[in-house]
């Protein structure tokens, strides 16, 4: 037998905010798994040290993926979590729920599963915490029976996720619930089947705020963005001017100074093309300022954590592709599929994209998925000692290759 | 449980020279399948979509995405 007390993690229950301890306990009540779960890691705990492996093969017929293979180190110590696998599922957009489905999730994952669940994980999925092998296959067939799939994981595309956007926010430059419920329905094989170098990430952002931290966190970022001016009603401007400096809590930190705000006068003007639409200015006075009225999305390449390479945040591909009709969609599948097309020739194993277009190049790149190079693309494209540009560009442009007027 | 055939039926000639270059190896990355078999790389995705579901090969994971013959590679320890 084990040793029952847990008094490190039970230090994890004091004070008011709630314990992810406590839940295992309550868990443990019905599940003999969850119980050992916990001896582990007060054992980990003790000497500072992990006891799981992962790997390996578990699955369902057909799948490659949504199950992660989790063994506990010492399986004739614990036998109840010899097999811990994890089992994910793919979210409804925005975390709706009824508690009907709610109730469905977790009367399945009881019936096989520790019960444990983790709404959820930052993958987007609803995660459930451990099971047997034995288990893995009626598990999804009574997952699929009540309308779920399982999510991704291993080489292929991994659960698309999006930020709750016009379902409950204002900032919504289009609409995120339905452009990753779209586009998840559409590469169903690339998710379950796993076919590529390493895994691969979809994220949507409502706006810049990018609340599902795309840009980081994942290969491909689809960040909500406007094309013409932001609107501001000069009205609401005056009554935030009784309550704040607008100057210092707005203009001055407007990352490419385009507001100003004149005091005289109470209004607030901008510079609609040094605008970088990074939400700063509506996100301090959401009453005043709002997006433009031409909305759609951004576009970026190459976020991901440390693994061959260092931690990267995608850069911009397109800077504006319209997201309202299937024929939108339509053109973002379509770049998508030459993107992966490309760092599926290319990419060597385990690296993701933003590694192989770090080591073959963006003009690479570029050329490879037929993608035109624009100055969006750059940060501060003219003061960028990498981007060329032809005497006709400056010409036109009025700046010389020295930067003095022509 | 029906599979969504996103291609159409895979090819009968590859799926056979998929099985038997996994006979020859412990496992492989679909992508060294496809040169290896002189085949195009979605034709190999078609093929082991369907070798899954026939249960014939399975997908392996140990540090990125394999494939085996069913049952060839035990899990590691
Ligand atoms: C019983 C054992 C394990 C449990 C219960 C467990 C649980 C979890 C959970 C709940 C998450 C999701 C966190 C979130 O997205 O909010 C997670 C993420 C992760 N786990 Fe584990 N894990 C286990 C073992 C392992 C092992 C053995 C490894 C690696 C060798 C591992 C690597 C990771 C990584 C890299 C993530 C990050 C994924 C992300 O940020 O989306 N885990 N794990
Ligand atoms: S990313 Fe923007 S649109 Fe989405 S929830 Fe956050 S603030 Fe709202
Ligand atoms: S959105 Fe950002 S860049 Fe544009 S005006 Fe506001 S603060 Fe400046």
């Amino acid at each position: 037998m084990t040793e029952k007390n847990t008094p490190l993690l039970d230090e994890l229950e004091k004070g008011k905010w709630p314990s992810f301890v406590t839940e295992i306990k309550r868990a443990a009540v019905k599940s003999e798994a969850a119980g050992e779960l916990l001896q582990v890691l007060e054992r980990s705990y003790k000497e500072r040290r992990g006891h799981w492996k992962h790997g390996g093969i578990v699955g369902v017929r057909g799948y490659g993926g949504g199950v992660i293979g989790r063994y506990v180190d010492e399986p004739q110590t614990y036998p109840n979590v010899a097999e811990f696998h994890t089992v994910r599922l793919l979210q409804p957009s925005g975390w709706f729920y009824n508690t009907k489905t709610l109730r469905t999730v977790c009367d399945i994952w009881e019936k096989y599963g520790s019960g444990l669940t983790n709404m959820h994980g930052s993958t987007g999925d609803i995660i459930l915490l451990g099971c047997k092998t034995e288990h893995i296959q009626p598990i999804f067939d009574e997952f699929s029976d009540a309308g779920f799939d399982l999510g991704g994981s291993g080489s292929c595309l991994r659960t698309p996720n999006c930020c709750v956007g016009p379902g409950r926010c204002e900032h919504a430059c289009y609409d995120t619930l339905e452009a990753c419920y779209n586009i998840t329905n559409e590469f169903m094989d690339e998710l379950h089947r796993p076919m590529w170098p390493y895994k691969s990430k979809i994220k949507f952002s409502g706006c810049a705020n990018d609340c599902t931290s795309s840009i980081a966190r994942s290969d491909c970022s689809v960040i909500g963005t406007w094309r013409d001016t932001l609107r501001i009603d000069q009205e609401a401007v005056k009554e935030y001017a009784a309550k704040i400096n607008i100057k210092a809590a707005v203009c001055d930190k407007c990352p490419t100074s385009c507001l100003t705000f004149n005091a005289e006068t109470q209004e607030l003007s901008v510079v609609g093309e040094d605008c970088t639409r990074c939400m700063h200015c509506i996100n301090v006075m959401p009453k005043a300022i709002q997006p433009g009225k031409e909305k759609g999305a951004t576009i970026l390449i190459g976020g991901k954590s440390t693994i061959v390479q260092s931690a990267f945040m995608s850069w911009v591909i397109v800077p504006f592709m319209k997201m309202e009709a299937e024929d939108d969609f339509a053109e973002f599948k379509d770049l998508m599929r030459r993107i992966w097309e490309w760092w599926d020739e290319h990419g060597k194993s385990r690296e993701r994209i933003g590694e192989t277009i770090y080591r073959l190049g963006m003009t690479k790149f570029l050329n490879g998925i037929e993608v035109a190079p624009v100055p969006q693309m750059v940060f501060r494209p003219r003061a960028n000692p990498y981007v060329f540009w032809n005497q006709d560009d400056l010409d036109r442009s009025g700046t010389a290759l020295d930067g003095s007027k022509l | 449980m029906v599979f969504k055939m996103a291609r159409g039926p895979a090819d009968p000639e590859v799926k056979a020279k998929v099985l038997e270059y996994l006979g020859k190896v412990q496992k492989a990355k679909s992508r060294d399948v496809a040169v290896a078999i002189g085949a195009s790389k979605s034709d190999v995705d078609n093929a082991v979509k369907e070798l899954t579901a026939e249960d014939l090969v399975e997908y392996l994971y140990i540090t990125t995405t394999f494939i085996c013959l069913k049952g060839k590679v035990q899990t590691p320890d």
